[in-house]
């Protein structure tokens, strides 16, 4: 910081002044994070062959949005991979005493906090790495320390604190009123579908338990009411627990502490309703993490399935009866990264939406090399850097939304739907609509030929 | 000089390509050991091995991976053909092999090594060339990624200068000396460098997917070690 004092100005290095403990907690963080988990040989290998060519450049919306080379995936994760070398393997450590190299600091951690909050995780790097460097997997680590040491953005951890220490979800909603929720939702399709569709609450030995993302309660019911219906016309056995509905799992996002009692706590509700499987509702990190749950449970975790996957295998089994007239609009799909980067699922839901909508069409690039959002690895949450997420992050979906002319947007997934709106609204998108997939679904579902009471 | 390269030919050579070989057995030894190790502790032993198969062996021949930066992807594939074939089926490689050890493969001509031998050098100097020009990359290296392609193509320059004594300005013996020389670093530099690739590259795929296998209670296991079980959130 400069200083003015009469003739001469002179410079303070206020950084060195100032001492706190953060470096070596962050180190202890890493040293225990290191033994107890399996981020090591990932490391391991980074550190070794990183051969920083950057081709994830070309990949990475960050970097095209911002064209700033601090948001190149492999400068990034080299903040961590550098810590890793210095400090836990002999060449860093000997290298450190003969040529005083990197040491870390407040500086370099406030660095990494920025920087890796800025990278979404969306993992598409991946794909263009030679090596299959997974940077999702270094910024997932680096949030974890980081979190260590109490750097972690507000919006996340007060969601945490609502669902582990609070009310029990992240949204805050009273088993009370999800009993009154489902109860409006139940007389809503009634009115206006004439189909007595049920939301059953806390049955047990339901096949499945449904964990959608919380907030679709709030937000979304059209989401809820077309899960509903498709378990209603598929007989499908399943309940809403009202010891814990929620899928959200923000522990992805900074700590896999969290994570894992977030998991726990869904393993004890299936436990306690003697379910068998986790249904996941239309959301990408939910279903992510209940993907993950065998880690934190071990083998007899519950399986988790998502609810895309569900409605897929029943329609192709012929149990969804289908009105003949079709969504007419033209409707496009965005792939949610954590549904479709590895793969995972990029087919069932266009396989649905080609069922029931006229004009179809994709987006490009699709599937597997979709872009992000822009609001992916928890950032959608964060309101304060709304600008930066819609207009930086967010303008290569606005563009390839735009490039399909697509008046109706699918999203399977609460944050890509929450930041795809506002992505919209700032891109000059206003008449595009966001939506979930069983919205449209619940459209075009014939509840009379499926055995119930329908008006038409 | 003689002497010298008798010296480069014998000791040095037997010392570069040992360390080379227990170098690269080395990281070989601890990656299959670090992945039994986290497949052991791991709550969730099931992996995509179909996936993994397909993504490393895509890699491993990236034929079909030239779509992002397609002229850096083609020239670093044509500069990696070069430069795995040329010394291992150069007919006067072969020979020396073969006088050494008995062991004796098929050779390729000699006009296909000399154009290959001359792209390796070509696409080195247009791999330095595209790191130090594109402003992403520059903004990335380090002094190995500097230093290592113009590294690899002084074997391949001196090489051809051996097979073509007519165009050779120099002393034969002494570009006899750096041949042998240089190919000598890059065997001790490889284990050490991101050359290590040349062995890591397989497991790779395999290493990204083990990492988020972690064992049971490990994030509970990381709070104890912490000291921070009862802490709230």
């Amino acid at each position: 910081m400069a200083q003015q004092s009469g003739r001469y100005s002179y410079y303070e290095e206020t950084r060195a002044l100032e001492v706190t403990d953060r470096p070596r907690k962050f180190l202890e963080a890493f040293a225990a994070v290191l033994e107890h988990s399996s981020y090591g040989i990932a490391l391991d290998a980074y550190a070794r062959v990183g051969a920083k060519c950057s081709r994830c450049a070309a990949s990475c919306q960050l970097y095209q949005a911002t064209g700033d080379p601090r948001d190149i995936p492999c400068r990034r994760s080299e903040l961590l991979l550098r810590v890793y070398r210095r400090y836990f393997t002999y060449g860093g450590m000997l290298r450190a005493r003969l040529f005083a190299d990197f040491a870390l600091d407040d500086a370099a951690i406030d660095r990494m906090a920025e920087e890796f909050y800025r990278c979404t995780a969306c993992r598409r790097c991946k794909l263009t790495c030679p090596f299959g460097v997974d940077h999702g997997l270094v910024t997932h680590l680096a949030r974890y320390l980081l979190a260590e040491v109490g750097v972690v953005p507000k919006a996340l951890v007060v969601s945490v604190r609502e669902q582990l220490a609070g009310v029990g979800n992240t949204s805050g909603i009273p088993a009370a009123a999800l009993r009154d929720t489902c109860e409006f939702l139940h007389d809503e399709l009634q009115e206006t579908y004439g189909a007595d569709v049920p939301f059953p609450i806390d049955v047990e030995g339901a096949e499945h338990v449904f964990f959608p993302a919380v907030s679709d309660y709030l937000l979304e019911p059209d989401t809820l009411m077309g899960n509903a219906a498709v378990m209603h016309v598929t007989g499908g056995s399943w309940t809403i627990g009202t010891g814990n509905f929620d899928g959200i799992n923000y522990g992805l996002f900074y700590s896999d502490r969290m994570m894992e009692r977030i998991c726990k706590r869904v393993g004890a509700e299936v436990r306690r309703l003697k379910g068998r499987k986790v249904l996941v509702g239309e959301c990408g990190h939910a279903t992510r993490s209940a993907w993950l749950l065998p880690n934190f449970l071990g083998a007899d975790a519950p399986p988790a399935v998502a609810f895309l996957q569900y409605t897929y295998r029943a329609l192709a089994a012929g149990k969804i009866p289908l009105k003949r007239e079709k969504i007419a609009e033209r409707l496009t799909y965005h792939d949610p990264c954590n549904l479709a980067r590895a793969g995972r699922i990029t087919e069932e839901p266009r396989e649905i939406l080609q069922a029931i909508s006229a004009e179809y069409v994709e987006m490009t690039p699709n599937r597997s090399e979709n872009y992000c959002c822009g609001g992916g690895g928890g950032t959608v949450s964060i309101d304060e850097i709304r600008a930066f997420r819609t207009r930086k992050m967010g303008k290569a979906k606005a563009d390839q939304i735009r490039a399909t002319g697509a008046k109706l947007v699918v999203a399977p997934c609460a944050n890509c739907k929450k930041q795809l709106k506002e992505v919209c609204e700032d891109n000059g998108l206003e008449d595009v609509r966001v939506v979930g997939l069983h919205d449209l679904l619940l459209k075009c579902i014939d509840f009379g030929a499926a055995g119930g009471k329908g008006k038409e | 000089m003689d002497a010298w390269l008798d010296w480069a030919r014998g000791p040095a050579f037997v010392f570069s390509f040992v360390f080379l070989l227990l170098g690269l057995l080395r990281h070989v030894a601890l990656t299959a050991w670090e992945v039994a190790h986290v497949w052991r502790r791991a709550g969730d032993r099931k992996l995509p091995l179909g996936k993994l198969l397909r993504a490393t062996l895509l890699w491993l021949v990236p034929f079909t991976r030239l779509r992002h930066r397609f002229w850096f992807g083609l020239t670093s594939l044509v500069f990696h053909v070069c430069i795995l074939v040329v010394p291992v089926f150069l007919a006067g490689h072969v020979a020396l092999w073969a006088r050494g050890l008995g062991l004796s493969w098929p050779a390729i001509p000699n006009a296909v090594a000399d154009a290959l031998t001359l792209l390796a050098v070509v696409t080195a100097v247009l791999l330095l060339g595209q790191r130090v020009f594109s402003r992403a990359t520059r903004s990335l290296s380090r002094v190995q990624d500097f230093a290592l392609p113009p590294l690899v193509a002084v074997p391949f320059a001196t090489g051809f200068l051996m097979m073509h004594p007519g165009w050779n300005p120099f002393d034969f013996q002494a570009t006899f000396f750096v041949h042998v020389m240089s190919a000598n670093l890059l065997f001790v530099l490889t284990p050490l460098t991101k050359l290590s690739h040349m062995i890591l590259m397989p497991s790779t795929q395999l290493v990204a997917e083990l990492a988020w296998h972690w064992p049971v209670d490990s994030g509970s296991a990381v709070g104890r070690a912490l000291g921070k079980e009862g802490e709230p959130v």
